[in-house]
């Protein structure tokens, strides 16, 4: 269970939790030894819910989500959120947590702490995008990602890459785990 | 005369307006583009472009629809964002 947690993280982290009104984000997310998926609904630009599947050595586990923007400070160039995670899952497996993020259009960082029932995780990115590209460009970024667990710390250059609704990462640790995350803005 | 003066009034009466709205908080692309899913919602839009540079979103009406501050202000908001000016 523990190195479920480990692996777990990376999954909701690469994306904001509530998104526009009305919205649906659907992501997969698949490495070696791990899938997951999830289907979130913002009931408002403040709230969002839903459902999250992940598979870890063959075994599912479900969650319930529900996650709240509670602050969010929109400047001319940048951007900044401090978000609340819930939820509660199969074999009695919650999770609450507090995520912060900033960003321009060339620099992005985030903070993040998730709680759950005898675990925890830190976690912290960074990246810059090379060139300011239009809204309707495909655009690259470079990140890197830390992670802190109980047990070890890992850390996980990637390559970020928007277009229109779509959003992919591939990235792989320094250990060697290959990461690919999808996401879908619907 | 008559009939130009008609074809003033006509012509005038079916030019579309155009909006501009500075919007805050508009960095990321895939984010922004839940500001054109809401106004997708507005059938008297002709066109609507996003401009991540000026940070502002460029709204074209059909012909003599409009498209009031308020409607244009909860648009922005349930994409996350908050309206800087309108500029009509």
């Amino acid at each position: 269970m523990k190195s479920l947690f480990i692996f777990l993280f990376p999954l909701t982290l690469f994306a904001h939790p509530v998104i526009y009104q009305g919205g649906v984000a659907v992501s997969s997310f698949n490495m070696e030894k791990l899938s997951n998926h999830y289907a979130l609904y913002s009931f408002t630009p403040k709230f969002s819910a839903g459902a999250e599947n992940w598979r870890f050595d063959k075994k599912d586990f479900g969650f319930l989500k529900a996650n709240s923007l509670l602050y969010r400070k929109n400047t001319e160039n940048s951007q900044g959120n401090l978000y609340l995670h819930t939820g509660y899952g199969t074999e009695n497996t919650y999770q609450v947590g507090l995520e912060g993020d900033w960003e321009t259009r060339r620099i992005y960082t985030s903070l993040k702490h998730l709680q759950f029932n005898h675990h925890r995780v830190s976690q912290g990115r960074i990246g810059f995008s090379p060139v300011e590209k239009s809204f309707n460009d495909l655009q690259v970024w470079v990140m890197f990602q830390t992670m802190v667990t109980r047990d070890e710390t890992m850390l996980t250059p990637m390559l970020r890459f928007f277009y229109h609704n779509y959003l992919w990462e591939v990235g792989s640790s320094l250990k060697g785990e290959w990461m690919l995350n999808l996401m879908v803005h619907l | 005369m008559k009939f130009l003066i008609l074809g003033l009034m006509l012509s005038g009466g079916v030019m579309a307006r155009d909006i501009e709205v500075k919007v805050s908080g508009m960095v990321c692309s895939m984010c922004a583009q839940g500001i054109q899913k809401k106004f997708s919602q507005y059938s008297s839009i002709e066109n609507l472009k996003v401009d991540l540079d000026s940070k502002t979103v460029f709204i074209k009406t059909k012909g003599e629809e409009d498209l009031s501050d308020k409607n244009i202000q909860e648009a922005i908001f349930e994409a996350g964002y908050n309206v800087t000016s309108i500029k009509r």
